[in-house]
């Protein structure tokens, strides 16, 4: 009898695996990149990041084409894919990595959760750990997250000609907004 | 009981869902993007090789002004200052009515020329998913040449529209154009120019094919080189094909392009159809090319 409730015991705890194991996944999530110099304004923003949650460990990834970033100035455009981020040798943007706080966050309910987000994220063929604050938001049961932080040109090895020094910052704001939907 | 113990959790452990590390979740999200084509841009860092359009557009809300100079003959020697001393503009506004045309007004002081045109970019460049090995535009422009006296014709304030009608040329160009690789770009010119009024014995119709390319060799800085063969240069006329060799230099919003050319008219129908210098008689112009392009009505960021 023990024996049979044992295996019961160990077939009910994968079944039960299986089914928090629940990933949501977006193809249109949104970063907006700003920078602004009295000379320059770099405003642009990507709508076609695509990301997967994984919520039975709150791991999350994120991967984007850099020439999807959309500028208000075509030749900020032009510039930002000719001359800096080269995305002729380092197509993507990505990132790999976890909700650290994640049992904090119950994703079958409506509430806003602060999160921190740890990982490993790669531009310009340079990969650096990062660790920033987000929120995720379940409202109605459609899970979005979301989280604001700055990048430094130099740590992923974007030259700027030491004449455009003034002209650009290192520091460059990124916003970025995901809503999930459910994949499987 | 032991053994069948371990066997149900060894078959539970073969059948079950293996945890996923991030590289599987990453390798998930590749499989599920749709791969779209990749178009590819700056074929050329400007609307113009040298003289000629290239494939390159103004899109939507651009304006590009320009100011062109041709300097007089190098062979005009210390006295001239080289032809420093005489020199020709030409000064244009491009603008993109959205990202495929674009359309332009100049005014010449060869000839005392106004022109407008139109150009319609047709095809761009792809690869990836879907490879389109060219960029096709197609040019047009309408030519009026205002100079008093110009083959006697009356002035044109004076003159009736069939008096008018003689100082125009037209041109037509396909526009193909190919990015080989980050340092260089090549491109065909098949031109058609008619003008109106040519002198005796002359066609009034042109047909040129354009070759042309640029060699980026550092970050902002590329080598330039345009050459026309036409058909109405023959041994015995005073007409040249136009070449020109020269740099383009890059910064911010400007493209200005240094080059020696043996053409001094900059419309279409000028230096196409009107280039009488040889380059091996100093018959040679200095020219200067500078281009700023504006966008117009870029609204506040939005936080």
């Amino acid at each position: 009898m023990k024996n049979i409730l044992l295996i019961i015991a160990v077939l009910a705890t994968g079944i039960i695996t299986q089914i928090n194991a629940q990933k949501y996944i977006t193809k249109t999530g949104k970063i907006e990149i700003f920078s602004e110099t009295p000379l320059f304004v770099i405003d642009g923003v990507n709508k076609k990041v695509a990301s997967i949650l994984n919520s039975a460990n709150g791991d999350i990834v994120a991967s984007t084409l850099i020439r999807s970033f959309r500028f208000e100035e075509a030749l900020v455009e032009e510039h930002f894919n000719e001359n800096y981020l080269e995305p002729n040798k380092f197509p993507k943007a990505i990132f790999k990595g976890k909700i650290s706080n994640f049992e904090g966050v119950d994703l079958g309910k409506d509430g806003t959760y602060d999160i921190t987000i740890v990982g490993k994220l790669t531009i310009h063929g340079q990969t650096r750990d990062i660790e920033e604050t987000g929120k995720i938001i379940v409202e109605n049961g459609k899970i979005s997250a979301s989280t604001q932080f700055n990048v430094s040109l130099k740590e992923y090895h974007i030259k700027i000609e030491k004449a455009y020094k003034k002209a650009i910052k290192d520091e460059i704001k990124l916003n970025v907004h995901f809503d999930y939907k459910f994949y499987r | 009981m032991k053994s069948l113990y371990l066997a149900i959790i060894g078959f539970f452990l073969i059948f079950s869902t293996p945890v996923l590390s991030q590289d599987d979740l990453l390798d998930m999200l590749d499989s599920e993007v749709v791969e779209e084509p990749e178009i590819v841009t700056a074929t050329f860092k400007s609307t113009r090789i040298i003289n000629g359009h290239s494939i390159e557009r103004m899109v939507k809300r651009q304006l590009d002004f320009r100011i062109n100079h041709r300097f007089g003959q190098l062979n005009e020697g210390t006295y001239s200052i080289f032809g420093l001393d005489n020199a020709l503009i030409n000064f244009s506004f491009e603008y993109g009515i959205n990202d495929w045309l674009m359309v332009g007004i100049r005014r010449g002081t060869n000839k005392k020329v106004y022109d407008a045109s139109t150009k319609l970019s047709i095809f761009r460049q792809t690869k990836g998913v879907k490879v389109m090995p060219v960029a096709i535009s197609y040019y047009t422009d309408w030519s009026i040449k205002t100079l008093r006296g110009l083959n006697d014709l009356p002035d044109m304030k004076d003159a009736k529209w069939n008096e008018i009608t003689p100082r125009f040329a037209y041109t037509h160009q396909l526009l193909i154009g190919r990015k080989f690789n980050e340092k260089l770009s090549l491109q065909l010119s098949p031109t058609y120019v008619h003008r109106n009024l040519v002198s005796v014995g002359e066609k009034n119709d042109i047909l040129a094919l354009g070759i042309g390319g640029r060699y980026k060799f550092i970050r902002r800085v590329a080598l330039t080189w345009e050459v026309f063969y036409t058909n109405h240069v023959t041994k015995d006329n005073i007409y040249q094909y136009p070449i020109a060799i020269g740099f383009d230099i890059e910064t911010g919003g400007h493209v200005f392009q240094l080059f020696f050319t043996n053409s001094r008219p900059m419309v279409e129908d000028g230096f196409i159809g009107e280039t009488t210098s040889k380059w091996l008689d100093g018959g040679i112009y200095f020219g200067f090319n500078m281009s700023r392009v504006f966008t117009i009505g870029i609204g506040k960021h939005k936080e």
